[in-house]
């Protein structure tokens, strides 16, 4: 609106000054050279506000055309990633299906300690595709949209949670608000957000110690739900924060803990499909807690 | 398989060499005769010359890949069971699969205990003398029926108000009545993806298409809860064109 109004000032005060003229507010006695003087004022106003207007207006262009530019450069990248990932996916499958055909002619006494192994590590890999996959797709799958009750998630996320061995050795605890009024609902795919949820729940047992306490807790600001997952576990180094949600990166404090690194960068792609947020605050040997802010429904 | 007197035989269709050099005396071990082709053009003429009772076919192929054969195989009136390898795991290409007439389908890398299973399934299905659901445009059971090219499914000619997923789900356990479905099988073939906890999400959509089809768990109509295993559609399904 500024935009349009400001280029029209100059227009605005030529005309009032040669309306002032014209009625004679300056004590002129010559009537002519008041009236020609009045109308130049005008004419140097409208000139001003042509002037004022195209400037604005090849500004606005110029703007436009580079953030399309940006658009179409990031929009291009996605896609070529998203092909990386298509790729990688098919490359890995073949040669996986013929090592799983292999295996399965393989004569050996059950419970054979190396082909267990060689099993375990098969499907390791198997998994890493489908996630690879997942993460591919999750950028250009329809949603569904329907109103999701979070609370009713979260306490089905605690239910599942609680059913896990690790579980039992920590501290769980969830908090949702009652008052003013309980967690307004967000419109979403409700299996995605379980998932979402899901992973970082998963990742606060895995990490975690026995001991640790594990809380999960939600909140409203009008515009957003909040919902948080955080823990008291081992924390994450300040260099490995700045990477954290990449795909494949693995920070170096955990080891020996199953998990195909990808796990964050699906709760990224979730949430910004639901035009959501996701922040990490972490502190080395206190603790990490991870926020997904996503709109609440309309 | 062992009331048969002859082996059932089997045409694999893959590209990869490596695939169907393992994937052969699995099945042979299994008691199927296989024969095996490398290309799409291949299978279609090896189809024709050995008249297998089931053809396992893979998606992506050289020459004419595998939707492209499955397609002229039912243009030409060909209804030989069809078990599709897809490649692209997309849910989309998934519905598309059972669109072009596969009796069922399975993910790459999958286990070959899991393929044998639905080779069994899918032939039992075959050998019984059903009529293969795989082309059907509408599926019914009773009072009950789902078109699959609309997604709208009615109930005594009333129509139901689902979500897609479970119009997905049901579709599902339509095409393979009689089978047990776990879990797994039902998130892999309707989510697309399978994750320890997601068993809850295929809970969920049971209990949505039971609540409004109005099918008593204890006395099923239509959906069986096997506990510990899964589901199965039990109503007698047709297919109508």
């Amino acid at each position: 609106m500024r935009r349009f109004i400001l280029p029209l000032l100059p227009l605005a005060a030529g005309l009032a000054c040669a309306g002032a003229l014209q009625a004679g507010l300056w004590a002129d006695p010559i009537v002519h050279a008041r009236a020609d003087v009045g109308t130049l004022l005008a004419l140097v106003g409208l000139l001003a506000s042509l002037l004022w207007a195209a400037g604005e207006g090849l500004w606005a262009l110029a703007g436009r055309r580079e953030r399309e530019a940006l658009a179409r450069a990031q929009e291009a990248q996605a896609e070529a990633h998203r092909r990386f990932l298509r790729r990688l996916d098919h490359e890995l499958k073949n040669p996986l299906t013929a090592i799983r055909a292999g295996l399965a002619n393989v004569p050996a006494a059950a419970g054979d300690p190396v082909l267990t192994s060689v099993r375990g590590q098969v499907d390791r890999l198997a998994r890493l595709t489908a996630d690879l996959r997942k993460l591919a797709e999750l950028e250009v799958q329809p949603l569904e949209e329907e109103k999701v009750d979070l609370a009713e998630l979260l306490a089905e996320l605690a239910d599942v949670a609680a059913d896990r061995p690790d579980s039992a050795a920590r501290t769980l605890r969830i908090s949702l608000p009652q008052a003013p009024w309980p967690l307004p609902h967000v419109v979403g795919d409700r299996d995605l957000l379980f998932l979402a949820l899901h992973n970082l729940l998963d990742n606060a047992l895995k990490y975690s110690r026995p001991g640790d306490t594990v809380e999960i807790r939600a909140f409203e600001d009008g515009a957003t739900v909040a919902v948080e997952v955080a823990d008291t576990g081992p924390g994450i180094a300040d260099e490995d924060l700045a990477h954290l949600g990449e795909e494949l990166y693995r920070g170096r404090a955990p080891s020996g803990i199953d998990g195909s690194g990808l796990g964050l960068a699906l709760v990224r792609a979730i949430v910004g499909r639901h035009r959501g947020s996701v922040t990490i605050r972490s502190r080395l040997g206190r603790g990490t807690a991870v926020t997904l802010r996503l709109p609440v429904a309309r | 398989m062992d009331d048969l007197r002859e082996p059932c035989r089997i045409l694999l269709v893959d590209d990869d060499q490596a695939i169907t050099g393992h994937l052969t005396p699995f099945l042979e071990r299994a008691g199927f005769a296989v024969t095996v082709a490398g290309d799409g053009e291949t299978a279609l003429r090896r189809a024709e010359e050995t008249r297998p009772d089931l053809i396992v076919l893979d998606v992506l192929m050289p020459r004419l890949d595998g939707r492209e054969a499955l397609r002229r195989l039912r243009r030409s009136g060909d209804w030989t069971p069809v078990i599709l390898l897809t490649q692209v795991g997309a849910p989309a290409e998934r519905a598309l699969a059972l669109d072009e007439g596969a009796d069922d389908y399975l993910n790459k890398p999958f286990e070959p205990s899991e393929l044998l299973a639905r080779i069994r399934a899918v032939l039992r299905r075959s050998r019984a003398g059903a009529p293969s659901l795989a082309g059907a445009r509408r599926l019914s059971c009773g009072p009950l029926a789902l078109d699959r090219q609309s997604r709208r499914v009615t109930l005594d000619g009333r129509e139901v108000a689902l979500t897609a997923k479970a119009v997905a789900v049901l579709e599902y356990l339509m095409l393979h009545p009689d089978e047990v479905l776990s879990r797994e099988r039902l998130l892999d073939a309707v989510w697309g993806w399978d994750y320890p906890a997601a068993t809850r999400a295929v809970d969920s959509r049971i209990a949505e298409l039971r609540r409004l089809l109005d099918d008593d768990a204890e006395a099923p109509q239509f959906i069986e809860t096997l506990v510990g295993q899964g589901y199965r559609f039990v109503g007698r399904v047709r297919a109508e064109a």
